[in-house]
């Protein structure tokens, strides 16, 4: 008995007792918790406590000195009621209308060249990928290179087809869709490897017994290869309008968000009119509702491929 | 049997190059396309090496009439470059080095190693992907403004040290690890640090190498954090810096007639192109691998 209240509390008494302590039955591995550690202090101090302020924030009106006043929904009220934020959250919208479909359909067809293997393949796939790697800063000097109205190489050659100079990215009609553009070429080569991916796993069996039926090449994509790779379809254009909701690099490179507002989305909307103001409370009020419209298309998303499976 | 020209050249083709015949039509299109797909970075590289008088041109000129590096000293001379690019290796260096070594310790924590409350911190971790980083951004933004850390490597390298897929990668592959391995190490005498760095460690060579070419990608071309940090000319990145090129940010790129600014673009995108070319397995690989979540 003595013998036992004295191991208790020296220290190697502590470590012995540590050392045969049990969770669900096995012994516990005190040194997760030392590995654990580094990445998880900084996940809780700038991701979890930063969320919560954030959320916190958005009913505050706090500027760089002074305290923070509680001001309820007012923030949200005077997104509401402001034409430009309606009309970034729209343009954010749009963008995901037009930027995610066009890169699921893109990468579906360049996927299916590659995996044709026919000769070259090889430098088309490495073709396809490569704008993924680069900054959308240069990605978009690049585009608005390209998109000059009077000497960018697309409206040279659509004047060559007798088109008229377009004014991509300076007039309020045009501004969006040579985001757009930009948009679809860099980021193409991530859902067109994932579909390339899928592909490898669709069995050669299935489409050669189709074949042997007399189905045309179109027939088995359409109805052999499309059903089959639904899952990955589904996941491209998910993460697509995710990272669509948040476009902000291309078009703070691109157009600012003009002209007059035509090209802004919610983040440089957020980046303008809240963080260069110093109005946090504002700013994140923008990002909460994002946050709501991110989570509310993503579940809508989920239930409509539950419904079609 | 005797087959006509055609058949056997289809034939052949069908042996030699995996085609026939009736798809080079769709051939031909695939391969425009992959060569209009690189176009811009040809237009590029080109234009940075032509003399400013022969950028903008009433026709098409793929080809510099002569090559020149102007564009290229404007650029090193007008800007702070080579800060810029020390800024760039600096700051993606030590964010992929400390994200990669934490999120391989938090991986294998979480996977091989029992302890309260795991189960429960890889759920939060796992979950907060769904949730957009931005609403974080602004808090981060305001504490690092409030305490005085702007213009300091340390808040740029901080927020990107912490990344979740990371955690899921080294995970995923601590799961299909067989335990024999560390069984015999601890028959052996090394207690669960020495199995994790001894034995551990040096096998998981593949999602290192994953996770280390996404942080690192990522804090190369990163804009929007370096960009709230950095407002000192010397204490930017180059993915930030080379935005003075932007319409937006009273560029001169239409009087420049676009030689530096294509310039600019090429330093900062050569490093990661080369890379990528001569790792395109890696890079395909560790960019998409976040992805498997869904």
């Amino acid at each position: 008995m003595t013998s036992m209240v004295k191991q208790r509390w020296t220290v190697s008494g502590v470590r012995n007792r540590l050392r045969r302590m049990t969770w669900r039955g096995q012994r516990i591995d005190w040194s997760g918790y030392i590995l654990v550690a580094p990445f998880l202090t900084l996940f809780v101090l700038f991701n979890a406590i930063a969320l919560l302020f954030g959320l916190y924030l958005s009913c505050n009106e706090w500027e760089v000195v002074g305290r923070p006043e509680w001001v309820g929904l007012a923030n949200f009220r005077e997104i509401l009621a402001d034409d430009l934020a309606r009309e970034a959250f729209l343009n954010t919208f749009r963008y995901v209308l037009v930027i995610a479909p066009g890169v699921t359909i893109v990468a579906f067809v360049l996927a299916l060249f590659v995996h044709q293997q026919w000769p070259g393949h090889i430098v088309s796939r490495a073709a396809f990928f490569s704008p993924v790697v680069c900054a959308p800063t240069a990605v978009g000097l690049i585009w608005v290179w390209m998109l000059d109205t009077q000497f960018g190489l697309i409206n040279q050659y659509l004047g060559r087809l007798g088109i008229p100079p377009v004014p991509w990215l300076t007039s309020p009609d045009w501004s969006w869709l040579g985001v757009s553009l930009m948009s679809v070429w860099w980021d193409t080569g991530f859902s067109f490897v994932l579909f390339l991916a899928a592909l490898q796993d669709v069995p050669a069996e299935l489409r050669e017994a189709a074949q042997v039926d007399g189905a045309t090449r179109w027939q088995v994509v359409w109805n052999i290869i499309l059903p089959l790779l639904r899952p990955v379809t589904s996941m491209v254009i998910t993460l697509q309008v995710i990272a669509t909701l948040r476009i902000f690099s291309q078009i703070s490179v691109m157009t600012q968000g003009g002209p007059a507002g035509s090209s802004m989305s919610a983040i440089m909307y957020l980046y303008s009119y809240g963080l260069s103001r110093y109005r946090f409370g504002y700013a994140s009020a923008v990002a909460v509702l994002l946050l709501l419209a991110t989570l509310l298309i993503t579940l809508v998303n989920r239930w409509l491929v539950k419904e079609k499976v | 049997m005797k087959a006509g020209p055609v058949a056997r050249a289809n034939r052949w083709m069908r042996q030699r190059l995996n085609v026939t015949i009736g798809v080079i039509p769709l051939w031909l299109v695939g391969m425009f396309v992959t060569v209009a797909w690189i176009a811009p970075f040809v237009w590029t590289i080109s234009t940075s090496l032509k003399p400013a008088s022969q950028i903008m041109t009433a026709d098409i000129e793929w080809l510099p009439r002569e090559v020149t590096f102007d564009s290229y000293v404007k650029v090193f001379e007008f800007h702070p470059i080579l800060r810029w690019l020390l800024n760039s290796v600096i700051v993606a260096g030590t964010t992929t080095t400390l994200c990669v070594l934490f999120s391989m310790m938090a991986g294998y924590a979480f996977t091989r190693l029992h302890f309260p409350g795991r189960d429960v911190f890889f759920a939060i971790t796992l979950g907060s992907i769904m949730i957009p980083a931005q609403i974080a951004l602004i808090p981060l933004y305001m504490a690092f403004l409030k305490l005085g850390f702007m213009n300091s490597y340390p808040s740029m390298i901080a927020p990107g040290v912490v990344s979740v897929v990371s955690v899921y990668i080294f995970r995923q592959f601590f799961m299909s690890l067989p335990g024999e391995l560390e069984d015999a190490a601890f028959i052996d005498g090394l207690g669960r640090m020495g199995v994790f760095w001894r034995i551990a460690v040096p096998l998981a060579r593949a999602p290192l190498v994953a996770s280390a070419i996404l942080a690192f990608t990522g804090n190369w071309n990163g804009y929007l954090w370096p960009l709230l940090m950095a407002f000192e000319e010397k204490m930017k990145t180059l993915a930030v810096g080379i935005a003075v090129f932007a319409p937006g940010y009273g560029g001169h790129s239409q009087l420049e007639s676009f030689g530096p600014s294509m310039a600019a673009v090429t330093i900062l995108s050569m490093p990661m192109l080369i890379a990528y070319l001569f790792l395109q397995r890696y890079f395909v690989e560790g960019m998409t691998s976040g992805s498997i979540k869904g």
